[in-house]
């Protein structure tokens, strides 16, 4: 697909590719995660150091005692909960800067992915998925449009009386303008980082989750999640809810409306922490 | 420099926020109830411009027989136990009942939702409906659509403005006096 691969090339702006998901990833998927060497991939990035370890030792973990250092933090907290503290903090700095193409302010996209991908785990802890990788594909569903919103800007009011009258999602009018939308671009970024398979289908196909087979079930939780997220308030920009809801990701999952409902109340509990720990300070 | 006097401090409006399942009701005319980011929750706003009582409920769902342990202690999540907790408070600071001013704001809907995630519309169709029962009627509505929105009740004029995510404007939804 040359054209979609020149629009990505076109971006000279795009952040760092968040590599260290991956890999932490792998570490984590191991039968016994390796707690040294979680720490050692982290600490190539004394930035990321600093910021994981006053995550750690911010008043939200509640530990009575500081921890000076990252090995004592990583026991302490344990390798899944650093790993969501690095994804959260990696995630804003790619996902943080406004986004002028969709009428997106400075955080407001990544306040959208954090809420996600927090809702995706929750439901992914209720039916047994992996919360690391449903996360993790939840917190990156919306990268695509980090490309695409430099090629939106001159095209965005087309974008929005196309929506306007309620025909058409915003995926579909990304579709009519520009001739890709943001699900298949985000798609394709993660490919190009060399992210794993089923990140790239879950991401590539969040809007029609049955097209990312073997990873429709990743792909379900990722749509789910986006869904819940909006119907908290925590979509984003114009038009905010112009997208179109996919019965089918619930067949895949096997739940119900109901089920959606509980789903709605565990994550509203938990919107405020992401809401304190996605604010500047950290 | 010396501390303001409470009269200097008068022009100062202190603006309340409302959460997510939660509400607000004061007869304070210096607040401003404020919600924000209603999706497809529910923002019912009363207001009884004798008494100067003023109140803002965000409910998120419907019903609350899916979680009674939830709704006992947090009744504003939903509408059968979030409207009558907002009128009760609004009732022991003298609010009228019939002459309370109600609007409603929210409810967004996806698109094409097919009753799978119609909770907007199941929203405003519960509040409707139990206002109905009490013979109550809305004053003023904006509701539905595609959009995300934040709403504000002043309690000294009982304006209601409402603001649509990623619009600069803001709305006047409910004059105030």
């Amino acid at each position: 697909m040359q054209a979609l691969d020149s629009i990505i090339d076109q971006v000279h702006t795009l952040p760092p590719a968040p590599r260290i998901l991956v890999e932490l990833l792998a570490v984590l998927r191991r039968d016994e995660a390796d707690a040294s060497e979680v720490v050692r991939l982290i600490t190539f990035d004394p930035a990321l150091t600093a910021q994981v370890l006053r995550r750690c030792n911010s008043a939200h973990y509640g530990f009575a005692e500081l921890a000076r250092d990252l090995p004592t933090a990583v026991l302490r907290i344990g390798t899944g909960e650093i790993y969501r503290i690095v994804a959260n903090l990696v995630g804003e700095r790619t996902l943080g800067a406004a986004q002028r193409g969709y009428g997106i302010e400075q955080g407001e996209l990544w306040k959208h992915c954090a809420v996600t991908a927090v809702a995706a785990q929750l439901v992914a802890r209720e039916l047994g998925g992996d919360e690391s990788v449903v996360f993790t594909a939840a917190l990156l569903h919306d990268i695509g449009k980090l490309v695409l919103s430099t090629s939106l800007e001159g095209a965005y009011a087309q974008v929005l009386v196309q929506t306007q009258d309620s025909r058409f999602s915003f995926l579909e009018a990304e579709k009519a303008i520009l001739g890709v939308q943001h699900a298949e671009v985000g798609g394709r970024l993660l490919a190009r980082w060399n992210f794993p398979d089923n990140l790239v289908r879950a991401v590539w196909h969040h809007h029609d989750p049955l097209q990312a087979r073997p990873d429709e079930q990743l792909a379900a939780y990722v749509h789910l999640a986006d869904m819940l997220a909006h119907t908290l308030g925590h979509g984003y920009g114009h038009q905010a809810y112009a997208v179109r809801c996919r019965a089918e990701a619930l067949d895949i999952l096997e739940v119900t409306s109901q089920d959606l409902e509980r789903f709605l109340i565990s994550t509203a509990g938990s919107v405020e922490e992401v809401l304190t720990l996605t604010s500047t300070a950290s | 420099m010396p501390s303001p006097s409470l009269a200097a401090l008068a022009g100062f409006d202190q603006k309340i926020v409302v959460g997510v399942g939660d509400l607000a009701v004061t007869n304070n005319q210096a607040v401003v109830l404020a919600t924000y980011s209603l999706g497809s929750c529910l923002a019912v706003t009363i207001y009884d411009p004798v008494m100067r009582v003023g109140g803002l409920l965000h409910l998120m769902l419907p019903d609350s027989s899916i979680n009674a342990v939830k709704a006992a202690r947090q009744p504003a999540m939903f509408a059968d136990t979030g409207l009558p907790a907002l009128f009760q408070a609004a009732y022991q600071m003298k609010a009228n009942k019939h002459r309370v001013r109600i609007c409603l704001a929210g409810g967004a809907q996806f698109m094409g939702s097919n009753g799978v995630f119609s909770i907007g519309q199941r929203n405003y169709g519960a509040v409707v409906g139990l206002l109905g029962r009490q013979g109550l009627k809305v004053h003023a509505t904006e509701v539905g659509g595609l959009v995300s929105r934040s709403v504000a009740l002043d309690v000294g004029t009982g304006e209601v403005r409402l603001r649509i995510s990623g619009r600069m404007e803001n709305m006047t939804l409910c004059e105030g006096h």
